[in-house]
């Protein structure tokens, strides 16, 4: 079960791997703003070879990513889908125009601006996915940590986020232990035996030992971080956290044009009000 | 032990709570991933709810809210199907409201909890999912993604639906037997 995850525990020997956690969680948390905030795909098409080549780059578990990315693209075109269905001219509201290409019936027509609309969101969608995935498997948990920290971020909330990745294999164990045992002792789990409301009722009987066994840590690991002095001091350093590489100075420039793009765009869409979200090449 | 309002609608912070929100975060994100049946894209009947409604009982509203957050960001990162920030948000606020059980004198740590609260408990928990999923998450999703409302609202209505449906079905009886079994000196009776 672990396995399936995407967490990494040991820095891997990759460029990006070698990066400190703060550059790191800069140039992530700068990507997926300036993918959120534009509907551009001058910006978005770049940003995505980007993620493309980055992925490679820290030579990732093929078969497992292939099959993630796949379910993703799946989902997002069920979701285009259902988009269709409920409004199939939403590229009239958009990109501001609609040429019809084929026609269903009256209400059901294909057209070039939704088409263009749905290829600019799935792109984007599929951007800031990739730059997300290469993040999780580029970062262990205390890195992330660290890089939180340095973006001013409280520490108690950083050592929330890391503490949480450092239980979640016990409890990924403590879970997969429990289920087995409660299965060998009659719960059916099978989505083809039981019915949705028995399986609920089925789960409060792995939830309960989970539940119990697991915030009985809480005052174990409460008193070993109080025992080791935690909170006693306003701030705190991070051992994962080391001096910047050579990668990281090559890379401040590249982070301060992320945040001079971020604001550039920004600016653009305040001065320039365009009249539709969706910037298509034909349609002025 | 008398807490103030204040430290009622924060909770009380020290290592245990961190320590606390913490776990809770990891069994949210675990739980997310593993413990749900989907419903529709983006939303599924996940037992995953009944966590906040636990770390509430024990720590307070806004470790719960916490809880249920960062745990929606810890189960998009263990995933990896991307970051949803405005689903992370409104799992807060419905979090935030299933933790503030604690305002109406329940308190599952010393093994108090009646009928009353629950009944309470269940109010605060549609009233947290409608404004989490129906207010907060679609108004985020609009203003980041700008994305096609109506499908938003067909998800926001399943996870309202689907997360208030775990939090009260699933997460009273867990809240009975961990109050039963934080019970402590209940079964005693004064002597004279």
């Amino acid at each position: 079960m672990d396995n399936k995850f995407f967490i990494t525990l040991v820095p891997g020997n990759t460029f990006i791997d070698k990066l400190t956690g703060k550059t790191k969680v800069r140039i992530f948390l700068l990507l997926i703003i300036i993918l959120t905030a534009t509907w551009d795909i001058r910006v978005i098409l770049p940003i995505l070879l980007l993620s493309i080549i980055m992925l490679i780059s820290i030579k990732p578990d093929v078969k497992k990513n292939v099959a993630i990315i796949i379910f993703v693209i799946l989902m997002n075109l069920f979701n285009l889908f259902l988009t269709w269905i409920i409004k199939p001219d939403y590229g009239l509201e958009m990109v501001g125009g609609s040429t019809v290409l084929f026609k269903f019936t009256d209400f059901y027509i294909v057209t070039a601006e939704t088409m263009w609309y749905f290829l600019v969101r799935l792109l984007k969608f599929l951007a800031s996915f990739l730059v997300s995935l290469t993040f999780i498997q580029s970062i262990t948990p205390s890195e992330l940590a660290a890089g939180l920290h340095s973006i001013k971020i409280p520490y108690k909330i950083c050592m929330i986020v890391s503490l949480a990745f450092r239980y979640i294999p016990d409890i990924t164990r403590d879970f997969t232990n429990i289920k087995i045992s409660m299965q060998t002792r009659g719960l059916e789990l099978d989505s083809r035996k039981s019915s949705i409301l028995t399986r609920l009722k089925q789960y409060v009987l792995i939830l309960i030992p989970l539940i119990i066994t697991s915030f009985d840590r809480v005052g174990n690991i409460a008193n070993a971080m109080d025992l080791r002095g935690f909170g006693k001091n306003k701030d705190k350093t991070y051992y994962c956290e080391h001096e910047d590489t050579k990668g990281d100075k090559m890379l401040v420039p590249f982070i301060i044009f992320l945040i001079l793009l971020y604001i550039a765009l920004v600016v653009y869409k305040a001065v320039y009000k365009a009249p539709f979200e969706v910037w298509a090449p034909w349609i002025q | 032990m008398n807490k103030t309002l204040s430290q009622k609608l924060l909770g009380t912070w020290n290592t245990k709570t961190i320590v606390g929100v913490a776990i809770g975060a990891a069994l949210f994100g675990v739980l997310m991933n593993y413990g749900g049946i989907k419903v529709t894209t983006n939303t599924s009947l996940t037992s995953a709810y009944v966590i906040p409604a636990i770390v509430g009982a024990l720590f307070g509203p806004l470790p719960a809210g916490l809880a249920a957050g960062l745990g929606n960001v810890v189960a998009d990162l263990l995933g990896g199907w991307g970051f949803w920030f405005d689903w992370s948000l409104g799992n807060f606020v419905a979090g935030y409201f299933a933790g503030l059980v604690g305002l109406f004198g329940a308190n599952v740590e010393e093994g108090v909890f009646t009928v009353k609260h629950a009944v309470i408990y269940a109010i605060l928990c549609i009233i947290g999912c409608a404004l989490g999923f129906g207010v907060v998450t679609p108004f985020l999703t609009y203003m980041w993604y700008s994305s096609e409302l109506t499908i938003t609202w067909i998800q926001a209505w399943a996870a309202i639906v689907s997360d208030a449906t775990v939090l009260i079905v699933v997460g009273i009886p867990l809240l009975f037997a961990l109050a039963k079994r934080n019970a402590r000196g209940t079964n005693l009776s004064k002597e004279d």
